[in-house]
């Protein structure tokens, strides 16, 4: 997914968003806005087409919705512990579809709280991850030279570094809780987004239309945010949907190893009380699955979603499908 | 002024002395607390800790027909096997097992014979006389006579390496002698009546083979005290030792107090107790300890199993930042000004409702805490009577502030009249106790109620102590266990263990300082009489209970169980009317430890357990094996 062919006929400077490449049609318009809608239009048309897409899509909407709309239907008392008189620790049972948590609290209640948790650390880490990569992997990728080396190196080194200790340790220095495994999750996953940046940074840069913005005189930051960027843009959305997937992962990771905040809620926080709390050997099963599964259809629809996107913005995948 | 001539001297703040009564029994519940080095170890035990014990676990099917008492190392592990370093439960509980002490103590109280068969004290209390059992052997061959006791001591009284552990226990002593192979003199500087706790099996000084250790004295710091078999005396000999794995032993079946009923012992490393819960079903362990109420109840219905409760050892609360400082009265830290009113921690102590916390939290498996000793020692308990109680009530703790001038801002929380600030605590845990972050949340709630909000930080227990050590913080849950003798855990609420004027030192739990509780402990020291030391130390108590420094939540039971159709007699002592057992001295155990008759059987439902966990783990496997592969396929196209 890294190597975006170069299109596949003679760049008229305008079609400068690749997923026209994905459709000659689009990339023959001769009218600069035209293509772009053509090239959204085109885009939906195709990831309708792939069901898996559309399913993870759809997966995604609803955890997504569920979780925003939360708060609507659960108050803070609901998951209060001094407040909540539910059984403690009980199968399914009566108000409680999928049982209670040794406080008594309804662990249905809990997953789709949980949710909020675990997708707003996933995706702020993922928002960092892409952030911090793309930075790198642009910079190294314009300015080559000994810059462009050193950052590569240092992203070899980072790739080099087993993530899971280097995240455990991060979040064991900067101190427990949210943020710093948001920041853990990103520091250990940038690496490889530097090098897919930097790959197409490549491979925009030795285009024709980014010579002919240099002969016309722009400068380093023009040509990096105005002719490479929106080409590299639709490579890191494919990635940042993936990275998703395993940012959501390794907070669940990070949590359920207890380096989270034991307090808090989310996947990761419950499959580790419910760990340390016994659930295990007391075949909790109700306490266990749940989150469990949360993380797994979550994972699920980023990693579908993403794939279908690969798929339509890749046009390799395009000739090979 | 009382530092000065306090018995109990500054020890190094520093994991140390904290961790020896934590182990007393081998059912201690939440490992070590206040350990610097416990963090450390905690992630990649988490990682590592329960699959390397499965799998390193040796001979663990090697049944010889019961010759193998098959144990988990104690709490969260041994931390060193020189018995002068060593602080963690886990090593003490292996030094019980093979060094000698001077005498045992039983839980009520009374010190019986170990390697002294009899003891004396002279008129004017100072001297005490020890005659060594004759005849006693180490393991290598070479008589046990007085002068390696008298050595050892001195040594520790000597040598600030050597003190590392148990120097405080020996503070108070003048000079040891050997005037001949029996017979061990004690000159103590002030009259002790504690001297028969000074060394006793895991809460005491283990005495060691003075033509052994002679040699490393140089380089105690580093001596590993790993030439196996280790050279030493008890019901057993280590044989073999593999950190964060095993400790093997061989049957010491001379051991003066009854030869063990087994001929090898096995420990192994269980760094998560839901695994050690796994290993007791299948078969692989004989025993488990420190049990949560989820584990115990889930064990307490198995055929083949017998889950058992001990009365409380320990005490579970937290510790009030009333206004750190130095014993020269300097302050020092972050702690917030308000808490230093007496009323707010009033206010707090009427805030908890203990009983829910015993109840949802400890499954009624513990006592509702409120006297700072626990109740396994009886004899000492003291109870708050009618006005004193600081009951839970809520609308007296929200009067209590409103009357000290605390209110309530616009958001709920309340405002502090003089330094203007909210009464925003933090409350800090210890991330790797579950029972932490559950009993803080509730915390939280009903600290709202009367306007504080708490702030609950999880860190890791060096992090903790670090920050408890220069007085930053506010609030902390914390957690004490004790053996027999009160003394140590009474002590780090003296004024002397306040840090330096430096801020240096010190092993204070929660810079609670008052002359008159240190006089009393002074005085409880030299009180020789039973009567008159248990009037003293109650009275050290009520004067905890009204300060609110250390408000005690609850009083866990500790919970262990073992598996009937493997072992016999672990178990020790009747159950009290509520059915707990005495708390349960490893040494004891360790004696009385005998294999069952019947046949072993496979775990009951532990394929139920394995299933559960496997799904879990599956789960969370699943995804990242999809990504993986995502991942890889992608990169084969680059």
């Amino acid at each position: 997914m890294t190597h975006h062919e170069p299109l596949t006929q003679a760049d008229p400077p305008v079609a400068v968003l690749p997923s026209a490449s994905t459709d000659p049609a689009a990339a023959v318009a001769p009218v600069a806005v035209k293509p772009r809608r053509n090239g959204f239009g085109n885009f939906v048309r195709s990831f309708v087409r792939i069901r898996s897409g559309v399913a993870g899509l759809g997966i995604l909407v609803v955890f997504g919705l569920l979780a925003l709309c939360a708060p609507l239907f659960i108050s803070g008392n609901d998951l209060d512990v001094i407040k909540v008189d539910g059984p403690s620790l009980h199968s399914p049972t009566d108000g409680y579809p999928l049982g209670t948590d040794q406080e008594g609290r309804s662990i249905l209640l809990l997953v789709i709280w949980g949710a909020r948790s675990s997708l707003s650390i996933g995706l702020m880490a993922t928002v960092l991850t892409v952030v911090l990569g793309s930075a790198v992997g642009l910079v190294a990728g314009h300015y080559g030279g000994w810059i462009g080396k050193a950052l590569m190196h240092l992203t070899d080194w980072f790739i080099a570094l087993p993530s899971l200790p280097l995240a455990i340790s991060l979040s064991a220095v900067i101190g427990q809780g949210t943020s710093s495994i948001t920041i853990a999750i990103a520091v250990t996953s940038w690496s490889s987004t530097a090098r897919l940046v930097r790959a197409q940074t490549l491979a925009v840069e030795a285009k024709p239309f980014i010579e002919r913005a240099r002969a016309l005189g722009a400068g380093g930051p023009q040509v990096m945010l105005r002719h490479v960027l929106p080409n590299v843009t639709p490579l890191i959305l494919v990635s940042s949907t993936l990275t998703v997937a395993s940012a959501i992962l390794s907070e669940a990771t990070l949590t359920f190893l207890g380096l989270g905040d034991p307090t808090g809620i989310s996947w990761g926080a419950m499959l580790n009380s419910a760990l340390s709390g016994g659930a295990v050997t007391s075949g909790a099963w109700w306490y266990l699955y749940p989150p469990g599964i949360a993380i797994l259809i979550v994972v699920l629809g980023f990693t579908l979603t993403g794939r279908a996107v690969e798929t339509i913005l890749n046009p390799r995948s395009v000739k090979t499908r | 002024m009382a530092q000065q001539n306090s018995y109990l001297p500054t020890v190094p703040r520093g994991p140390g002395r904290r961790h020896h009564l934590e182990k007393f029994t081998m059912t201690t519940t939440t490992p070590l607390r206040r350990t610097g080095r416990k963090a450390v170890a905690l992630a990649t035990s988490l990682l590592l800790g329960t699959a390397a014990a499965i799998a390193a676990a040796p001979g663990a099917s090697a049944d010889d027909g019961g010759g193998t008492l098959r144990m988990p190392i104690a709490g969260i592990g041994i931390d060193s096997m020189n018995p002068f370093l060593a602080y963690f439960a886990g090593s003490l509980d292996v030094f019980a097992g093979i060094y000698p002490a001077l005498n045992t103590v039983e839980q009520d109280g009374t010190a019986k014979p170990y390697l002294a068969d009899s003891w004396t004290t002279s008129e004017d209390k100072l001297t005490w006389t020890f005659k060594i059992h004759k005849g006693l052997k180490w393991s290598d061959g070479k008589p046990i006579t007085a002068e390696d006791a008298a050595w050892t001591f001195n040594l520790i009284m000597t040598n600030s390496t050597a003190a590392t552990a148990n120097g405080s226990l020996v503070a108070n002593f003048a000079s040891v002698t050997a005037p001949d192979d029996t017979t061990l003199v004690v000159r103590t500087k002030q009259p002790q009546a504690t001297m028969l706790a000074v060394s006793v099996p895991a809460s005491g000084i283990p005495i060691v083979p003075k033509h052994i250790w002679e040699s490393h004295v140089t380089d105690l710091k580093n001596y590993k005290n790993d030439s196996f078999p280790v050279v030493g005396y008890g019901p057993w000999t280590l044989t073999d030792y593999k950190p964060e794995q095993y400790a093997k032993y061989d049957a010491n079946k001379d051991f003066v107090l009854g030869a063990p009923k087994y001929d090898h012992m096995i420990q192994q490393a269980f760094k998560n107790t839901d695994a050690a819960v796994a290993a007791l079903r299948s078969g692989q362990l004989d025993y488990v300890s420190g049990l949560n109420p989820v584990q115990y109840k889930a064990l307490k219905g198995q055929a083949g199993i017998k889950a058992y409760e001990t009365v409380g050892n320990r005490w579970s609360g937290i510790e009030v930042n009333g206004g750190a400082r130095t014993r020269d009265g300097k302050q020092i830290g972050t702690g917030h000004p308000a808490l230093g009113d007496v009323k707010v921690r009033e206010a707090l102590a009427r805030a908890i409702d203990r009983a829910t916390i015993v109840k949802k939290v400890r499954d009624n498996l513990a006592k509702v805490g409120a006297s700072y000793l626990p109740p396994s020692l009886p004899q000492y308990a003291w109870e708050p009577s009618g006005s004193d109680k600081f009951d839970y009530d809520p609308a007296k703790a929200n009067s209590v502030l409103d009357e000290a001038g605390y209110k309530k801002g616009s958001d709920g929380i309340r405002v502090d009249p003089k330094s203007k600030r909210k009464l925003e605590f933090r409350l800090g845990i210890h991330s790797d106790d579950d029972a932490d972050a559950k009993v803080s949340t509730y915390l939280a709630g009903w600290f709202k109620e009367i306007g504080v909000k708490a702030d609950i930080q999880a860190m890791s227990s060096s992090k903790l102590n670090a920050d408890l050590a220069k007085g930053d913080w506010d609030i902390l849950m914390d957690s004490w266990s004790t053996g027999p003798d009160p003394t140590y855990l009474l002590g780090i609420q003296t004024c002397s263990a306040l840090p330096d004027s430096k801020g240096e030192g010190g092993s204070t739990d929660s810079f609670f300082c008052d002359k008159n509780y240190d006089d009393l402990f002074l005085r409880q020291q030299s009180a020789f009489d039973e009567k008159e030391r248990a009037g003293l130390l109650q009275q050290m108590q009520a004067i905890l209970y009204k300060a609110n420094e250390n408000i005690m939540i609850y009083n866990a039971n500790g919970l262990a169980a073992y598996r009937t159709d493997r072992v016999d007699g672990i178990l020790t002592g009747k159950a009290d009317s509520t059915g707990a057992y005495p708390p349960q001295p490893s040494l004891a155990q360790y004696l009385n430890a005998a294999p069952a008759n019947a046949s072993s059987s496979s775990g009951g439902n532990s394929g139920t357990v394995i299933g559960a966990s496997a799904a879990a783990v599956v789960v969370l496997a699943a995804g990242g094996v999809f990504l993986m592969r995502r991942r890889s396929s992608s990169d084969d196209r680059e």
